[in-house]
C-alpha cells in the first residue's frame, strides 16, 4: 500500500517535468561543508561477518615489555563498548549490526557468547547498574533487569525511552545518534548527545552534549556542552571528575581539528563546539569567538584518530606506574589522506590531574607501509582481575592483555 | 631493517586477505532462487528490485546482513536472509560482484532535460566521492550506475526520510534538503550511466 503510493507519487513526479530547473541548487548539507571536491575520502567498510580465528591479527599487536595479548573472545561481529557485570560476565553493544552481546567465561578458560539483543538501532551505549543492564540505542533505552541471572532467557526489558527522552533519529539527521554510557560514583548515569551535523550552528541546549540522569531517567543534568562527539566517558577513581574522548570534524584538514581528551572541572562547563577546539577556531562555524573563553582539552590526540572507549586504569596486575592512568582505544582515520589511530594509547596524569604525555600502548593493527588496517579498537575495559580487553570492531574480537614481570 | 622485514612476513602469514574465504562458484549455486527476482544474470528486468551484478561484495555482504538482522526492512528480503550463515554470504556476494553490470532491458530513452538537471545536482552533492567517479560503487558502497531508476529513486527517497541507513549515515546527510524532482533527476542521470 505504501509502496504503491510511493510509486505512483514518485510518477507524478516524474510526469511533472523539469520544474526543478527553476529551483535554487539546494544549500550544502552539513555534512559537505568544507568538503573539498575532487576528494575520494570515505568512511571504511566495516567487516559484519565472523572471521576465523586464525584470520585475527594477534600476533600482530606490539605491547610495552611484559605485557602479552591474547584473544578472549571472537566471532563477535561489530563489537564495541564494554561493561563487565558483578558475576563477571562481560556484555558489549554494537552500532551496524544491532546487537547486544553476553560472554560468559567457561571453566576451561574459553568464553561463550550469546546475542541477547537485536535488531536495535545502533545500541553501542551499555552500562550495568547493580545487577541491571542498561542499553542504550537511538532514542530508546532498555533496562535488563537481574541479566547475568537469565542470560539464557532474556527477559523482556523495561522500557525507559520515554523516561529519558532523547532526541530522535529524524531530529539527529543521522548524525551522531549512538550512545555512549558509564556509571558516575554518584550513581547517576552519564552519557552523551552528539551533534545533529558534521559542524553547523546547533541548538546547544539539545546537541553536543554530555548529560547525566538518574537511572530512572529523571533529573537530567548538563555536565558539558559544546563537545560534538564524544564515545568514551569514565570518571577519575580519586578526584571523580568525568573525563571523555571527543571527535573532530571532518573535511576541515588532514591535522586539523585535533580529536581530543576532555576533563570536567565543573557541572555544566563548554568545550566549545562549534566554535572552536581548544586553541583552533574553526574555519565556518567560529562566529567571532576567542577560543580562550571555553575549557581547553586536556589533551590533543590528533586529528581523525577517532578516539572511542576511554577507562582509567584501576586495577593491580598491571604495574603501579599504570595505575588511575588513561587508556583510550583509537578506532583509525577515515577522513584523512594517510591512515592514522588504530591502536590503544595511555595518557599519562600527575598528581594533580595533568595529562603530562600520550604514549602508543597497543600498537600493530596499523600496517602504515600499505596503508590498511587490520583491526579497529572501538573500546577498552579493566577486568576485575586487573587485565584490560581490548574490543576490536573490525574483527569481531576482544583481546585480553595481561602482565607478568 | 631486518626486524622489519620480518614483522611484515609475520603479518603476510597472519592475514592470508578475507577474499579467499569467498567462493563465487559455491554462491553462484545459492544465487538460484536470487535469480528469479534479481535477473538471471544479475540485471533486474522487475520494477523496484535492483540490479545486484558487479555490485560490491562489501555492499551486498552488509545488506544481506542488515536484512537478515531486521534492521533493512524489506518483508521479502527479511524472508530469504533469516538465518543465513555468513558464509552464504559472503558465497553470494562474490557470485553477484563477478557478474557484468549493465542497465535493464527495459531502460527508458534518455530525457534530455531530467538528465540535465540530474548531471547539475552530481557534482554539488558530491555523488561521486563515495560512488566513485564512474558510480561503480567499492567496498560497502554500491554500484548505482545503470542502475534502474525507480529503484535509485525510491531508495533515495527511504534515505532522506530516516527509512533506512547505511554502515554510515553519510546517505542520510547526502541526500538531504532534495526535493521528489531533484531525486528523480538524479535517478535519471544515474540510470542513464553505463
Amino acid at each position: 500500500m505504501t509502496m504503491k503510493r510511493l510509486l505512483l507519487g514518485l510518477a507524478a513526479v516524474l510526469i511533472a517535468g523539469p520544474a526543478f530547473s527553476q529551483q535554487p541548487a539546494p544549500a550544502v548539507p552539513g555534512w559537505a561543508v568544507g568538503r573539498p571536491e575532487g576528494s575520494a575520502l570515505a568512511p571504511h567498510s566495516p567487516r559484519l561477518t565472523v572471521m576465523a580465528p586464525d584470520q585475527l591479527p594477534v600476533a600482530a599487536l606490539r605491547l610495552p615489555p611484559g605485557f602479552s595479548a591474547a584473544v578472549f573472545a571472537h566471532g563477535i561481529p561489530g563489537v564495541r563498548a564494554m561493561a563487565e557485570g558483578p558475576n563477571g560476565t562481560v556484555f558489549a553493544g554494537s552500532r551496524v549490526i544491532g546487537r547486544v552481546y553476553a560472554i560468559t567465561r567457561n571453566p576451561d578458560g574459553t568464553t561463550r557468547t550469546r546475542v541477547i539483543a537485536q535488531g536495535l538501532n545502533n545500541p553501542n551505549g551499555i552500562v550495568m547498574v547493580g545487577n541491571n543492564l542498561f542499553v542504550f540505542a537511538l532514542n530508546r533505552v532498555l533496562r535488563y533487569d537481574n541479566i547475568e541471572a537469565n542470560l539464557d532467557n532474556i527477559p523482556a526489558p523495561v522500557e525507559l525511552t520515554a523516561a529519558f527522552g532523547f532526541p530522535n533519529e529524524a531530529d539527529h539527521g543521522g548524525n551522531h545518534f549512538w550512545k555512549v554510557a558509564t556509571l558516575g560514583p554518584d550513581g547517576r548515569i552519564y552519557t552523551n548527545v552528539g551533534a545533529n551535523c558534521n559542524i553547523c550552528s546547533i541548538d546547544r541546549d539539545r546537541f553536543a552534549l554530555l548529560v547525566s540522569f538518574n537511572p530512572d531517567g529523571s533529573d537530567r543534568r548538563i555536565e558539558s556542552r559544546g563537545v560534538r562527539n564524544s564515545v568514551g566517558l569514565a570518571h577519575h577513581p580519586v578526584t571523580r571528575e568525568l573525563w571523555a574522548s571527543n571527535h573532530g570534524r571532518d573535511w576541515a584538514g588532514n591535522d586539523v581539528p585535533n580529536d581530543t581528551l576532555i576533563r570536567v572541572r565543573r557541572s555544566g562547563e563548554d568545550h566549545g563546539y562549534p566554535f572552536c577546539v581548544g586553541s583552533w577556531a574553526d574555519p565556518q562555524e567560529n562566529a567571532g569567538r576567542n577560543c580562550s573563553e571555553f575549557s581547553q582539552p586536556s589533551a590533543l590526540l590528533g586529528g581523525h584518530v577517532a578516539p572511542l572507549g576511554i577507562r582509567f586504569y584501576t586495577g593491580t596486575m598491571f604495574p603501579e606506574a599504570y595505575r588511575n592512568q588513561i587508556f583510550i582505544a583509537r578506532r583509525g582515520s577515515w577522513n584523512r589522506e594517510r591512515l592514522t589511530g588504530y591502536d590503544v594509547v595511555m595518557a599519562r596524569l600527575d598528581a594533580q590531574g595533568n595529562v603530562t604525555g600520550v604514549e602508543p600502548f597497543m600498537t600493530g593493527l596499523l600496517d602504515e607501509a600499505n596503508q590498511r588496517f587490520l583491526g579497529r579498537p572501538a573500546d577498552v575495559q579493566v577486568l576485575r582481575d586487573g587485565s584490560l580487553l581490548v574490543a576490536d570492531e573490525q574483527t569481531g574480537a576482544i583481546y585480553r592483555i595481561t602482565y607478568r614481570q | 631493517m631486518l626486524a622489519r622485514l620480518l614483522a611484515a612476513a609475520v603479518l603476510a602469514a597472519a592475514f592470508p586477505g578475507a577474499a579467499l574465504a569467498q567462493d563465487a562458484r559455491r554462491g553462484a549455486d545459492l544465487a538460484q532462487t536470487c535469480l528469479a527476482c534479481h535477473g538471471d544474470n544479475g540485471r533486474s528486468q522487475i520494477e523496484d528490485i535492483p540490479s545486484l551484478a558487479g555490485q560490491p561484495t562489501d555492499f551486498i555482504t552488509l545488506q544481506m546482513i542488515l536484512f537478515r538482522e531486521g534492521i533493512r526492512r524489506v518483508p521479502v528480503m527479511n524472508q530469504f536472509a533469516a538465518d543465513i550463515p555468513d558464509r552464504d554470504i559472503e558465497d553470494l556476494a562474490a557470485y553477484f560482484d563477478g557478474l557484468r553490470p549493465g542497465p535493464p532491458d527495459d531502460r527508458r530513452p534518455r530525457d534530455a532535460d531530467l538528465y540535465a538537471a540530474g548531471q547539475a545536482l552530481i557534482g554539488p552533492r558530491h555523488c561521486a566521492t563515495c560512488h566513485v567517479p564512474d558510480f561503480g560503487g567499492r567496498a560497502q558502497i554500491p554500484r548505482i550506475a545503470a542502475q534502474r531508476e525507480e529503484f535509485l529513486a525510491r531508495s533515495m527517497v527511504e534515505y532522506r526520510e530516516g527509512r533506512r541507513a547505511g554502515a554510515d549515515t553519510q546517505m542520510n546527510g547526502a541526500v538531504v534538503g532534495l526535493s521528489d524532482p531533484d531525486i528523480a533527476a538524479i535517478a535519471h542521470y544515474l540510470a542513464q550511466q553505463d
